[in-house]
C-alpha cells in the first residue's frame, strides 16, 4: 500500500470509527446550555447566520421507518475532491427535535481522503434528521430526511 | 362519513348482461389465456397457511391519504369494480369486492385450498412443460391458520411442498424466531432469499453480512432468470423485535440497485424479477427509484390486481391473499431481453377447479392430530363475520367484545391486520375461525394502565402508519380496531392532527385521567404502567370461551369511527367520494 493511500484509508477509518453521539461544543456556544438551542439557532451558531444551501452533493443516508429509535445508524458521505483547496471542513449531524438537537460534530482536513461519516444516533420521536456540511471555501451545504419513530404498526 | 360495517349491499345490475352463475361459468373460462413466449411464472402472495378452502370478503373500506385515493393498492368494491371493468354479481367480482358478498357465497362457494390450486398448477405446468414453469411465492405463508401454530409452520411448509414452490421470500415467517426459521427452511424444497436481510448485532460473526442467499438464478425455457428476494422492510416495527434480535431489515434499495445491476453485467440474466413483501404501493415506489427491474411480483398488502402496473419499465404484479388466487405470468424472452407478457390473475374458485386428491389426502392429514379442538362448534353468528376494512370489521369488534368483557377494561386494543377469514351469517363459529383470526406465536392480552394522553398520541402515531401520503412511510396495515372508544378522522390531515372527538365509554377522553387498556399483538403494553400479569391470557382462549358463553354472537355492524373528509369507504381516484 502506497504511504498516502494508507494515510487515505487510516483518515476515514478514523471518522467513520467515531460511532458514539459526541457532543463537541466550539467556544462561541458555551454562552448557552446545549439544551438551550431550537434547530434553527444551533445552525446560526455553526454557520455563523449564513444560510446552507441544499445539495444533491451530500449523500444523507438514514431509514425512513426506524428499526429501534435508541440506535438509529445515519451515514453522510458528500462529492468532494478532498484536496488542499477544496475540502469538506465539518460534518455536522443534526436530531432537529430531541432536546439536544446537535447530535455529532466532526473535522475533516483533505488527508481524510473521503469526506464520509458513519454513526448512529438515539431519536426521541419522529423528527428530520439533518446533516450540515462546512466546506473549505466558507460555504454550507445541507441534508435533511424524515424518520419515523413508532411503537410499531400493524401485520 | 359513517362508516357502518355494510352486508350484502350489492351494486345494482346494470341489466346490459345476466352474470352467469358457478354452473354457466365453465372452467374453461377460468383457465382461458392466450399464452405467450419460452417461460411461464406462477405467484402467490399471503396464503397465510390457508391450506383448506375458506371464504375471504373484500374490504368495503380502504381510505387512503388524498394523492394515493383510487390508485392500485387503495381500491375496493364500487371503485374496484369501476377501474377494473368487473361485472357485477359476477365471481370476478365475487372474488375481488365485498358488494353482495353474502349471496355470492351461496352461489359461488369458497376459495383456495392447496388441493385446487395444485389442480391449476399441474395444468398449466403440463400445458407449458415443467421445465419452463416457475411457481414463486411472496411470503406470510406459514402463519394465519391453528394448523401452522400447533406444528410451528411445518404442516405449511408440507403444503408448499406439495405445491411446488421454487422460491419465497418471509415477513410473518418469522414471528416463529429466528432458530425455528432456519430449521423450517430446513424442510423446505424451496429456495429462502432476501437482500434486505442484513446481521446488526456488533459481536455476532454474521454483523453487517446478509443473513440468506440474496438472489437466485434460475434457467427456465432457455433463459436465464434472476430472481431477488426482498422481505418484509418493517419485520422488526411490525412484529416483536425479540424473534429476529440481531438482523435489521429496511428496504435497502441501494443494494437492490446493486444486485440488480450484478445479475445483468456478471451473471447476463435475461430477465430480473424481485419477489417481493414490501406491498403494492411501496413496490410502486420501488420500481421508480431502482432500474432495471423487469418484473416486481409483490405481496404483504393483500391486493387483488386483475391487471398489471407499469412504471418506470417495471411490471408490478400481486396476487390478494388467503390462497384466493394464483398469478399466471406468461414471459416471452428473447436474446437477454423481455420482449412480450401475458397476465391472468386466476380466482382458485374450489367449487369449480376440482380438487387433487393428493392434496385432500394432506391437509386430513395435517388437521388430523388437532381435529377435536379445531372442529369444536362454539356458537353460531347472526351476522357475517369479517375481517379487513379500514378502522372497523365485525370479526375484530366480537374479539374486543370478548376482551372487554372478560377484562373489564376500558379500552380493548386489537391489531389491524389484514389476515383473517370471514364467517356467513346464520353459521357456526368453529375454533378453527378464531385460530384463523388470531393465530399467534405471541397471543397474549395484556391489561395494564395507559394515560389519555399517551392514548391520544399513540392513535395519531398509528394514523400516521396507516395514512401517510409517501407509501414509504406506511406498514401496510389497517388502523387498529379499538374497543369502548369513538373517534372522528380526518385522514388527509397533518401528521398528529387527524383525530378528534375522541370518547371513551361514551365521554370525551380525559387527557390526564389513567385508563385501563387490554391490547394483543402488538407492543403497546410496553407503554403502559402496572401490567396486570395474573390476567394474561391468549386472545384465542378468551374468545372461544366469550362466543361459548354467548351461544350466538350478535355483533352490530356499526362501526366506531366516523370519517370526516371522504362520503364513502370505497372513494374513486381524484375524489372524496363514489
Amino acid at each position: 500500500m502506497q504511504r498516502r493511500d494508507f494515510f487515505k484509508t487510516l483518515g476515514t477509518a478514523a471518522v467513520v470509527g467515531a460511532t458514539i453521539p459526541v457532543m463537541s461544543f466550539a467556544a462561541e456556544t458555551k454562552k448557552k446550555g446545549p439544551n438551550a438551542f431550537t434547530y434553527e439557532q444551533a445552525l446560526d451558531v455553526i454557520t455563523g447566520g449564513k444560510k446552507p444551501v441544499k445539495s444533491d452533493k451530500v449523500h444523507l443516508k438514514v431509514p425512513e421507518i426506524a428499526e429501534n429509535g435508541a440506535v438509529v445508524p445515519v451515514t453522510v458521505e458528500v462529492d468532494s475532491p478532498m484536496t488542499d483547496s477544496d475540502y469538506v471542513k465539518a460534518i455536522h449531524i443534526f436530531a432537529t427535535k430531541n432536546n439536544n438537537v446537535r447530535c455529532i460534530d466532526a473535522n475533516l482536513t483533505p488527508a481524510n481522503g473521503k469526506a464520509m461519516l458513519s454513526t448512529r444516533v438515539k431519536l426521541g420521536g419522529t423528527q428530520d434528521v439533518a446533516a450540515l456540511i462546512e466546506l473549505s471555501n466558507g460555504e454550507f451545504l445541507i441534508a435533511a430526511q424524515s424518520v419515523k419513530v413508532t411503537i410499531g404498526g400493524c401485520g | 362519513m359513517h362508516i357502518a360495517a355494510i352486508f350484502g349491499l350489492g351494486m345494482a345490475a346494470n341489466g346490459c348482461t345476466t352474470p352467469k352463475t358457478a354452473a354457466q361459468i365453465s372452467l374453461k373460462d377460468l383457465y382461458d389465456f392466450k399464452a405467450k413466449g419460452n417461460v411461464t411464472l406462477l405467484h402467490m402472495c399471503d396464503l397465510h397457511a390457508h391450506i383448506k378452502p375458506l371464504y375471504w370478503r373484500e374490504p368495503s373500506t380502504l381510505i387512503s391519504a388524498p394523492n394515493l385515493v383510487g390508485t392500485p393498492g387503495f381500491l375496493c368494491g364500487e371503485a374496484f369494480a369501476k377501474h377494473y371493468g368487473l361485472e357485477p354479481s359476477s365471481l370476478d367480482a365475487y372474488f375481488d369486492t365485498y358488494m353482495d358478498f353474502g349471496t355470492l357465497a351461496k352461489k359461488f362457494g369458497k376459495m383456495g385450498g392447496i388441493a385446487h390450486m395444485k389442480t391449476y398448477l399441474d395444468r398449466v405446468r403440463a400445458e407449458r412443460g415443467n421445465e419452463n414453469v416457475l411457481f414463486l411465492d411472496s411470503g406470510d405463508t406459514w402463519q394465519g391458520t391453528g394448523v401452522a401454530l400447533k406444528t410451528g409452520g411445518e404442516a405449511i411448509v408440507k403444503a408448499q411442498n406439495y405445491l411446488g414452490v421454487d422460491v419465497m421470500v418471509g415477513h410473518w415467517e418469522f414471528t416463529y424466531g429466528k432458530e425455528r426459521v432456519k430449521e423450517l427452511i430446513g424442510m423446505l424444497d424451496a429456495k429462502f432469499i432476501s437482500q434486505n436481510i442484513v446481521g446488526n448485532d456488533p459481536f455476532a460473526d454474521d454483523y453487517e453480512e446478509l443473513i440468506f442467499e440474496p438472489y437466485t438464478i434460475e434457467e427456465r425455457g432457455g433463459a436465464k432468470i434472476g430472481i431477488i428476494g426482498q422481505s418484509f422492510p418493517f419485520t422488526s416495527t411490525a412484529n416483536p423485535k425479540e424473534f429476529t434480535q440481531g438482523w435489521s431489515f429496511g428496504l435497502r434499495l441501494e443494494s437492490l440497485q446493486t444486485y440488480v445491476d450484478e445479475l445483468r453485467d456478471e451473471h447476463k440474466v435475461d430477465c430480473v424479477v424481485v419477489l417481493s413483501h414490501d406491498g403494492f404501493s411501496v413496490d410502486q415506489e420501488v420500481a421508480r427509484q431502482v432500474h432495471g427491474i423487469d418484473f416486481i411480483l409483490s405481496g404483504h398488502t393483500h391486493d387483488p390486481s386483475p391487471k398489471p402496473i407499469t412504471i418506470n419499465n417495471t411490471v408490478i404484479v400481486i396476487a390478494g391473499s388467503h390462497g384466493k388466487y394464483i398469478g399466471r405470468l406468461d414471459i416471452d424472452i428473447k436474446d437477454g431481453k423481455v420482449k412480450d407478457y401475458e397476465y391472468k390473475l386466476v380466482p382458485i374458485a374450489s367449487k369449480m377447479i376440482p380438487a387433487d386428491p393428493t392434496g385432500v389426502k394432506l391437509v386430513d392429514e395435517l388437521y388430523a392430530p388437532f381435529a377435536a379442538e379445531f372442529y369444536e362448534v362454539l356458537g353460531k353468528t347472526k351476522n357475517m363475520l369479517y375481517k379487513r376494512d379500514t378502522f372497523f370489521s365485525t370479526f375484530d369488534q366480537l374479539i374486543n367484545d370478548a376482551i372487554m368483557d372478560e377484562m373489564k377494561c376500558d379500552i380493548s386494543f386489537t391489531p389491524g391486520y389484514r389476515w383473517g377469514t370471514t364467517v356467513l351469517a346464520g353459521e357456526d363459529i368453529l375454533m378453527d375461525n378464531v385460530y384463523e383470526m388470531c393465530g399467534i406465536t405471541y397471543p397474549n392480552v395484556y391489561t395494564f394502565e395507559l394515560q389519555g394522553q399517551k392514548i391520544a398520541s399513540l392513535l395519531e402515531d398509528i394514523a400516521d402508519n396507516v395514512f401517510n401520503a409517501n407509501p414509504l412511510y406506511q406498514q401496510g396495515g389497517d388502523m387498529s380496531r379499538l374497543g369502548g372508544v369513538t373517534y372522528d378522522i380526518a385522514v388527509a390531515n397533518k401528521a398528529g392532527h387527524r383525530i378528534s372527538n375522541l370518547k371513551v365509554g361514551g365521554k370525551p377522553i380525559d387527557l390526564n385521567k389513567t385508563y385501563v387498556v387490554s391490547s394483543w399483538g402488538g407492543n403497546l403494553q410496553n407503554a403502559g404502567s402496572n401490567l396486570r400479569k395474573d390476567k394474561t391470557r391468549p386472545v384465542y382462549d378468551i374468545v372461544r370461551d366469550y362466543i361459548k358463553r354467548e351461544k350466538i354472537v350478535d355483533v352490530s355492524n356499526k362501526g366506531n369511527v366516523t370519517v370526516l373528509d371522504y362520503d364513502c369507504g370505497c372513494p374513486v381516484k381524484g375524489s372524496r367520494g363514489c
